[in-house]
């Protein structure tokens, strides 16, 4: 092949793509569709649901304060501290619950893992910016709300290509 | 000269005609490492590589953490490939607790580890693009990696750094109606990265700068230890895919792409095919998956090894043959971990490959070689 049809046929490569859709996501108006409501953790099969691996959501009614997650947490990212909570659960003995740290916290998912009382889970929210470090810090209490995560578009394959729609 | 500087950083003055230069670390066309080059003129009379910039000391961190926690911090080294980078270390876990792992879960990996392979070496492509000054395929790889970066999302729950894989299998089994959105994907993505040949490959402007630059001879190659595209591009057939299979690669038919041209043209080539390989292999992989069944064999909470044991395992990554020794003594945490790492050993190519090219020919000798600096330094 010679330079003038090479160089022809790869604009010419290039110009196809302009009767093509965007595939771009505009993020801020629209988000991305993810299965299931987050990532959980069976302990009796000792296997995981898939989901997104997002913020995390503790079920106080469940938690024993047995620490397990922090434990779990001391190798990785050392972002789970144990705080106490005013209220009083009969399963919680010593009324303490995990307090997330989202500055540090990686988003593995081992301490979902560790839970044996299904009480930590993630969820699908991911938009945890703060305009302090303190404004990172999660406590039982932020923890136990579930998020609302609005999630309009998932890629779509057609013909003419690949959209986010 | 300031003779308190140490001798790295001082201008060395070798000759009248020639120059020393440092290229980086905070130049952007050299990655988190510095390339310091003597020149003559515009040609490269010798070069010597400095990596180092970004160790982390992933291997001795992992001294200090248990079999489980270590998951997470060892795959930071390549965040674009991270089953691949994490998937040596798992193999020999499980050979130190001796752990069987179920058969699903084995074509789960498969299909991860290849979809890895496929994000990371887009990840290459969109840069060695950019470097060669063609921005639109900056644009084209960066915006087709997200197909599969939704896959490996819905899979594991991140985009990067999954921490997908443990000892004993995988995290979490497939999400409903995976397999059907994975094959229509993966088959778009084909039939995209298809596309890269006329704009890209088979592009005169490329050819001219990249054909007959850095030319690695097979026996070069061979002695200096290079691996993975670096090798295959020189025309030897290596791939540990097929070479030592690992999990179920044994029951797929790997082909591997080689070229004996052995200059920056086929070294940024065989990549490109072996992502279409990849995408053979996944759609081998869906369908001769088992449909249900086990993924992950239940541990104990804190899994000790057995004794004094030693075990080192490789695989083929993205980068080539990345192997991970470890050393287990009857404690939760390994007594010693050691990557051996696919770019730290074609980076040793480069003072050869740049010796009397020019030094508007380093982009692109330099990123052919599917160097990826955090991973050299660990």
């Amino acid at each position: 092949m010679n330079t003038a049809t090479g160089i022809i046929k790869a604009l010419n490569s290039g110009i196809k793509h302009l009767a093509i859709k965007r595939f771009t996501l505009r993020y801020p108006e629209e988000k991305l569709k993810f299965v299931g409501d987050g990532y959980q953790f069976d302990p009796s099969t000792g296997v995981g649901i898939a989901g997104y691996k997002g913020r995390h959501m503790l079920f106080h009614d469940h938690c024993t304060g047995c620490q397990l997650c922090s434990i779990a947490c001391e190798g990785v990212a050392e972002a789970i501290a144990m705080v106490k909570v005013p209220e009083e659960h009969k399963q919680n003995k010593k009324a303490i619950m995990p307090q997330i740290d989202y500055g540090k916290c990686v988003f593995c998912g081992l301490c979902v893992d560790a839970c044996p009382f299904y009480a930590l889970y993630m969820t699908n929210d991911y938009e945890l910016s703060s305009f302090s470090k303190e404004g990172l810090i999660y406590t039982p209490a932020q923890l136990q709300v579930k998020p609302y995560v609005s999630q309009d578009s998932s890629i779509q394959i057609t013909d003419r290509g690949a959209t986010h729609g | 000269m300031n003779p308190e500087l140490p001798p790295g950083l001082a201008l060395q003055k070798v000759d009248e005609r020639i120059m020393t230069l440092n290229v980086g670390p905070q130049h952007p066309g050299s990655g988190h490492m510095r390339i310091i080059v003597q020149i003559d003129g515009d040609f490269i009379v010798a070069c010597d590589p400095d990596p180092g910039y970004v160790h982390r000391g992933e291997e001795k961190m992992a001294e200090y953490r248990n079999y489980i926690t270590n998951i997470p911090h060892l795959e930071r080294p390549v965040i674009h490939d991270s089953c691949n980078v994490l998937y040596p270390y798992v193999l020999g876990v499980e050979e130190i607790l001796g752990i069987e792992v179920p058969e699903r879960a084995k074509y789960i990996r498969v299909i991860a580890s290849e979809l890895n392979r496929c994000i990371y070496t887009m990840y290459w492509l969109a840069i060695y693009g950019i470097f060669l000054g063609h921005s639109t395929m900056f644009m084209w790889p960066a915006g087709d990696r997200e197909l599969l970066i939704d896959l490996m999302e819905k899979m594991t729950g991140a985009r990067v750094t999954h921490a997908h894989f443990v000892p004993g299998g995988v995290r979490n089994d497939l999400p409903p109606n995976f397999e059907d959105v994975c094959l229509r994907q993966v088959n778009y993505f084909e039939k995209r990265i298809k596309e890269y040949a006329a704009i890209f490959y088979d592009n005169p402007i490329l050819i001219a700068r990249t054909k007959d630059t850095g030319i690695l001879s097979r026996q070069d190659a061979i002695r200096l230890g290079t691996t993975g595209s670096v090798l295959r591009a020189s025309g030897v057939d290596y791939d540990l895919r097929k070479k030592e299979p690992y999990d179920v690669y044994e029951e797929l038919d790997v082909h591997t792409n080689v070229m004996k041209e052995g200059d920056s043209y086929a070294r940024s080539k065989v990549p490109w095919l072996d992502m279409l390989e990849s995408c053979a292999i996944i759609r081998q992989a869906l369908q001769k998956m088992p449909k249900s069944g086990s993924v992950r064999v239940k541990l104990k909470p804190n899994p000790k090894g057995k004794g004094l044991d030693s075990v080192y395992k490789r695989v083929e990554s993205g980068r080539g043959s990345l192997g991970c020794y470890i050393v287990s003594d009857a404690k939760p945490e390994p007594y010693r971990v050691k990557m051996s790492v696919g770019s730290f050993r074609n980076l040793i190519a480069l003072p050869y490959l740049l010796k009397g090219e020019k030094l508007g020919n380093m982009p692109s000798v330099y990123w052919s070689l599917n160097y990826w600096p955090v991973e050299a330094d660990r």
